[in-house]
């Protein structure tokens, strides 16, 4: 009877530890509740290209296409290290819209990175205030988002995106 | 360069201890060379954390630390206490405040030296395992590959000076358990006399102190700016610091009263280790940023895999030297119906159960989302209906268990008590009668006056007043008791009987608030160093010649591009007046008043019971 009653601690532990481990691999992330934004629609925005004031870019000129949108800055360091991939996913899927948000950057900085790494997207829209991630909820770059040609929201990913998010997570979906 | 000087630093200190831990097979050190080694590795901790200081006070961005938590613009203190208000940095003040706590050990004289020496190295070897984490996982030193000239800025929420103390307050209250938790380790290896047992019962006061102080400066953090009107929310993080603080009150109570009873050590020693325990683990739940909260930050699930290892070693460890080396049984304890041990127990039992619902309610949403993928929340209505109902009977022990007898069933007086309680359950339901009844305000407000009363009574009836040190040294227990009691009250009063009063207002306007009439003068805005202010500003009272001014508004940080909400807070004695500026909807404001009785009382109560801790310190 003892025993058992010194032994609990080390149970409970054990169960606590269990729990918290698998919750860790599952890869959840409490700031992302299950699927919260998923088939939502896309949010509505308006944003003007980064190298012409002039062209616009609304919501409804994503409609019927599947467009990939990505928060980034040129201060962003994870955004470097991911920023390749969209090369790789603009040469394999060619009719995917690739559409970039520059987030609370500097123009000539903006213009600088993407002269100097390559400029992967079919449109980069400046978010200079951070109104348009405001609305998508981003909570820290990048952030990568999948709209279905329904305008829904079908993917969402926080942090830089890797080769294996790519071919686990993405590609399924394209 | 100071963030070079700042990681090496950080490595040879885990080196140093590394070598000390050694020590115990290896290497055989003279007492005072391994104390010497002790305390230099403390220094070196010491320069890692201020190197990294530097690195903030100067904007060092070529910090990515720095970089990604400051801003040049920031005023002196708030680039100051951004050393910890990220999670390196606060990693790095945690293992700064577990050396600090080694060096002061290190210096204890009246203990055994291999005793004292086996405490250490288990210290040592605390230090190792969060040194390494710092190192592999969360190094504050790291070099920004870009090169730039501007921070990206700390959380707004954080800029605020009781925000700035906070932490390091609340560390020092959570990690001095590490201490208390050697010491019970060393004791259970050494089996020797139970001189560990006034030594731990130091620490333990020193830790539960710091931990008070810690806990109420956050909650009146919360009060203020949050803007929520409240002072405590049931917040994860909230729940986390609660546990090792009932657990850490239960240890105390324990200690207080072990007379060499082998069930009540072995007891203590579960204690020691459950504190510390319930530190790390909640250190784990906010790091990891498993839970959702006000204090998350970025989620990185290596980062809680390494915690909840070290979680596991540590307590899993602890645990087990505990199941296996447990103390010799002998003496049984000396139980009566009411006497001061059974009151023990009894109290120790409720706590205990109190930590532990505390602990189901938080981590109950993990075990949910592994087991059906569901997001729940639990929050205020599970902890009130649970934890208050269990603490009511320790509450009501407590106004009586100090004169409690050792020995005999026997109260001193207890018709005077009796006497006492009558009257005042009358005066009370009086009260409620004719104000408006609610059944929690009537439980907390006969308790709390209750928990006062016989405290008072028990002082003039037990001994002669003096005024001298050693009289209140030897009252210390009833002062606390008194300051729990003040506590009670204001809690009950500032939640049961809050009033909460909805306006929509023009510029001009006067208004009615608790009988006295407002005035509602203007909105102004205004450009301060690192954000724009938008302020509603209020005369209180304007019938009287000293009306008084009440601001409350919002901050923008352009830097962050955060909005935080500012309470304009009247205080007094009685009550705090407490303005929330809304938004602006058809040319009105929005603007909530409420009326928090007595909230001032918490705070007194507080004091008062940290004032206590301090003096029990003194105490042996």
């Amino acid at each position: 009877m003892n025993r058992i009653f010194i032994l609990t601690p080390l149970i409970v532990l054990l169960i606590i530890c269990i729990f918290s481990l698998v919750y860790l691999l599952s890869g959840k992330d409490p700031n992302k509740p299950p699927s919260a934004l998923l088939n939502k629609d896309v949010p509505i925005f308006e944003s003007s290209s980064l190298y012409n004031a002039k062209d616009i870019i609304k919501t409804k000129d994503i409609k019927n296409k599947k467009t990939l949108i990505n928060f980034f800055a040129s201060w962003c360091s994870p955004c470097k290290i991911e920023h390749p991939l969209f090369f790789e996913i603009r040469k394999k899927y060619p009719e995917l819209y690739l559409l970039g948000f520059n987030h609370k950057d500097p123009t000539s900085d903006a213009k600088k990175y993407l002269k100097d790494d390559g400029n992967p997207y079919d449109f980069v829209g400046v978010d200079s205030e951070g109104l348009i991630a405001l609305e998508f909820g981003v909570f820290g770059l990048p952030e990568t988002y999948l709209i279905n040609e329904d305008g829904k929201i079908i993917y969402k990913f926080m942090g830089p995106i890797t080769m294996d998010i790519l071919k686990n997570e993405i590609e399924p979906l394209l | 360069m100071s963030s070079l000087v700042g990681f090496l630093s950080l490595v040879f200190a885990i080196g140093i201890n590394f070598y000390l831990f050694l020590s115990r097979y290896i290497f055989k050190f003279q007492k005072q060379k391994f104390n010497l080694f002790i305390r230099f590795s403390s220094l070196l901790t010491l320069l890692s954390f201020f190197s990294l200081m530097y690195a903030y006070v100067v904007s060092d961005f070529s910090n990515y630390n720095v970089f990604q938590n400051s801003h040049s613009n920031k005023p002196l203190i708030y680039k100051i206490s951004g050393t910890w208000g990220n999670h390196e940095g606060s990693m790095l003040l945690w293992l700064c405040i577990l050396s600090i706590f080694s060096f002061f050990f290190s210096f204890t004289k009246n203990i055994e030296d291999n005793f004292q020496k086996l405490t250490l190295i288990i210290q040592a070897f605390l230090h190792i395992l969060f040194g390494l984490f710092i190192v592999f996982t969360s190094n504050p030193f790291l070099v920004n590959s870009i090169l730039v000239n501007e921070g990206l800025g700390l959380n707004p929420i954080l800029q605020d000076p009781g925000l700035a103390v906070h932490p390091p307050i609340l560390y020092a209250g959570y990690v001095g358990y590490s201490i208390v938790f050697s010491i019970a380790i060393a004791g259970l290896f050494q089996n020797t006399d139970d001189e560990w047992i006034y030594v731990a019962k130091k620490w333990s006061l020193i830790s539960w102190t710091f931990l008070t102080g810690g806990i109420a400066l956050g909650s009146y953090w919360a009060y203020y700016e949050l803007g929520w009107g409240g002072w405590w929310f049931w917040d994860p993080v909230e729940n986390i610091s609660l546990m090792p603080w009932i657990a850490g009150l239960a240890l105390v109570h324990s200690l207080m009263m072990v007379r060499g009873e082998q069930a009540i050590k072995k007891w203590i020693v579960f204690l020691s280790i459950l504190c510390f325990s319930l530190s790390v683990f909640g250190t784990f739940l906010v790091r990891s940023g498993i839970l959702t909260s006000v204090h998350s930050f970025a989620a990185d699930a290596s980062r809680g895999i390494f915690i909840l290892l070290i979680f596991f070693i540590v307590t899993g460890f602890g645990f087990l030297v505990f199941l296996l080396k447990e103390p010799k049984k002998s003496n049984a304890l000396n139980l009566l119906f009411i006497n001061k041990v059974s009151a023990l127990v009894i109290n120790n039992i409720l706590m205990i159960i109190a930590t532990l619902t505390i602990l189901l309610g938080t981590i109950y949403p993990i075990i949910i989302e592994v087991l059906y993928n569901k997001r729940i929340s639990v929050g205020g209505p599970y902890f009130n209906s649970t934890v208050i109902p269990i603490m009511i009977p320790g509450f009501l022990l407590m106004s009586i268990a100090p004169i409690l007898s050792w020995q005999t069933n026997k109260i001193n007086n207890s018709k005077k008590y009796v006497l006492a309680f009558i009257i005042l359950s009358v005066l009370v339901i009086l009260q409620s009668y004719f104000l408006d009844f609610n059944t929690w305000g009537f439980v907390g407000l006969l308790l709390g006056f209750w928990i006062i009363l016989a405290s008072i009574i028990a002082i003039f009836s037990s001994y002669k007043i003096k005024i001298n040190i050693k009289f209140f040294k030897i009252i210390n227990p009833h002062v606390a008791h008194i300051g729990v009691g003040i506590a009670i009250i204001g809690i009950t009063c500032s939640s049961v009987f809050q009033n909460e009063l909805d306006f929509n207002l023009n510029e001009g306007d006067k208004f009615n608030v608790n009988g006295k009439t407002v005035l509602f003068e203007k909105i102004e805005t205004t450009n301060e160093i690192n954000f724009q202010s938008l302020r509603g500003k209020f005369l209180f009272d304007i019938e009287k010649n000293q009306s008084k001014k009440i601001e409350a508004g919002k901050n923008y940080y352009p830097v962050s591009k955060m909005i935080t909400s500012e309470a304009g807070i009247l205080h007094k004695w009685n009550k705090d007046i407490y303005f929330i500026l809304g938004d602006q909807k058809n040319n009105e404001w929005f603007v909530k008043v409420l009326i928090n009785p007595f909230v001032s009382f918490i705070w007194l109560g507080v004091i008062i019971m940290m004032y206590s801790g301090l003096i029990a310190i003194s105490r042996r």
